[in-house]
């Protein structure tokens, strides 16, 4: 294995000043939203780790299709990081958004389609990690995973619309209000400054993140290969 | 390997629709011998549904509410297990190795396979019914009902087939299909359910046309995605 | 208008459930990077061996 390209050591240390600078800014120049407060600063995380979620996904379709394609190993590899990384992201996403939900909306969880349509995606991720466990030809679990991304990618957007239509047709009512009204609030210019800030940063968290991943996978690969050579 | 396919292609399609029609007719008549496959699907739909009678109290209150679903959780079951079954014996006895070794098309073992599975799914489903409407004396004799089952069917069966083929080469194989298959079919289930008690409680077809345009649109968009990709699924 | 003290209190649950899930995957990036770096010395000394 190289050692770690300078362009990547720079961006982690970019990463993690970019992570803490935002951190700064949700507690100390956003100011106060005026009915829920305090609670109200998980919004600007809350969406930036659903955004690094979403990078995520596309990317292991696309990684899909590629692998399809092209047949080349490398492609498994940046699909499987991808899965992992979007898992992590929506699980912290669907978590504090539950967490915000509570004082907000009066429950933990509603079957809202985003909310819904996130957790039903997690299953598919956490399906494709259980199947390629289930895989020792390395061949056929890169082609394999591929196909079971591809009918993820998919299934999950037709997921969100028949979750979708069902609720417009019979919205949720929770108390007197609905919830699409309750939670939701005026931006001033600074939560707005904020917000894209905190999504610029998790773009470039993604990014390091992603990169770390794929050097992992190559690694494992490599230790893959070794084994299977001694086995022979 | 690819002489031998277009010396065999002198009349693509009616060889492709013949091979097709040979899987088929392989299930078909293994099944009227052995009737292994139907009874195991039979017996286990009917089991669920007594489950659902005790674990819901089923009066008839409950009941018009929860039939639609009852009936798609069972058929969701009981199709998991045809799938499994149907792809197991094909690879336990060598068949798809013997299949993928003839000098026809792959994808007309995966219509072949989906056709003889929905043809399972379908026979288990019209015995469920009348069953089910004697039970709970409940009327499911609706033309509309019939039309969601059959789309239904034809959208789970088509992504079932695919996945279930994988799921079979796979070592933790008992356990695999449910969990591939459940998270994607959803958008099924939902239509499906949703489409089943507009019919049974007598809504206007406008309100439920939304629901069968999205059966509609998976069955579509699924059947043509499976097809491109069972290729790599089968591939040695 | 929710009362600070509760908003405050779901605010600092949100940002530890964030700050730790991230903390965690990021350990576990370095502990499964580390145990592979093992396996390939293991595995390239058996290799010297034969």
């Amino acid at each position: 294995m190289k050692p770690q390209p300078l362009a990547l050591k720079a961006l982690s240390v970019i990463s993690v000043l970019l992570f803490l600078s935002a951190l700064g800014m949700v507690f100390f120049y956003a100011p106060l939203e005026i009915t829920m407060n305090y609670v109200q600063k998980i919004f600007y995380f809350h969406i930036a780790n659903a955004w690094v979620g979403m990078l995520g996904f596309i990317a292991a379709a696309v990684a899909g299709v590629l692998y399809l394609v092209k047949h080349d190993q490398k492609w498994d590899i940046v699909g499987l990081a991808a899965v992992e990384i979007s898992l992590v992201f929506f699980l912290i996403a669907i978590i504090s958004g539950s967490i915000w939900a509570r004082p907000t909306w009066g429950a933990y969880w509603t079957w809202e389609p985003r909310l819904t349509t996130a957790a039903i995606l997690e299953m598919v991720y956490i399906a494709y990690l259980l199947l390629r466990q289930g895989i020792d030809d390395p061949d056929r679990r890169a082609r394999f995973s591929a196909v079971y991304t591809l009918i993820g990618s998919i299934s999950v957007p037709i997921t969100f619309m028949s979750i979708r239509l069902f609720r417009t047709i019979h919205p949720v009512v929770i108390g007197t209000n609905s919830s699409a009204s309750t939670g939701s609030f005026d931006m001033t210019s600074k939560m707005l400054v904020t917000m894209f800030f905190a999504l610029f940063s998790f773009s470039v968290i993604f990014i390091t993140l992603f990169w770390h991943r794929i050097r992992q996978g190559q690694l494992a690969q490599q230790v893959e290969q070794l084994k299977l050579e001694e086995l022979q | 390997m690819h002489n031998e396919i277009h010396t065999a292609e002198h009349k693509p399609t009616s060889n492709f629709l013949s091979a097709v029609g040979a899987v088929v007719w392989k299930d078909l008549a293994a099944e009227l011998r052995s009737r292994e496959l139907l009874s195991a699907m039979l017996v286990f739909a009917l089991l669920v549904i007594l489950i659902f009678n005790f674990a819901l109290e089923l009066d008839p209150q409950t009941r018009r509410v929860a039939t639609p679903g009852i009936l798609w959780a069972t058929f969701a079951f009981a199709g998991t297990l045809g799938l499994n079954r149907s792809m197991a014996v094909e690879k336990d006895r060598g068949c798809l190795d013997g299949l993928l070794l003839a000098p026809v098309d792959r994808s007309a073992i995966y219509f072949g396979k989906t056709i003889s599975n929905l043809a399972f799914m379908l026979i288990v489903e019209v015995i469920v019914l009348p069953v089910y409407s004697v039970l709970y004396n409940t009327n499911l004799f609706n033309p509309g009902l019939i039309v969601v089952i059959l789309l239904g069917s034809v959208g789970y069966v088509a992504v079932g087939t695919l996945l279930s083929s994988m799921a079979v080469q796979t070592r933790t194989r008992d356990v695999m299909l449910p969990i591939l298959l459940f998270p994607v079919v959803i958008p099924i289930l939902i239509a499906a359910v949703k489409a089943s008690s507009g019919f049974l409680q007598g809504l206007a077809l406008p309100e439920v046309m939304p629901y069968i345009n999205l059966l509609i649109v998976y069955d579509v968009i699924f059947t043509a995605a499976a097809y491109m990709v069972f290729d790599y699924v089968v591939e040695e | 208008m929710l009362e600070y003290s509760i908003s405050i209190k779901y605010m600092l649950a949100g940002y530890g459930v964030i700050l730790t899930v991230l903390a965690l995957y990021i350990i576990s990036l370095f502990t499964r990077w580390r145990s592979l770096k093992r396996d390939l010395q293991t595995l390239n000394e058996f290799q010297k061996k034969q």
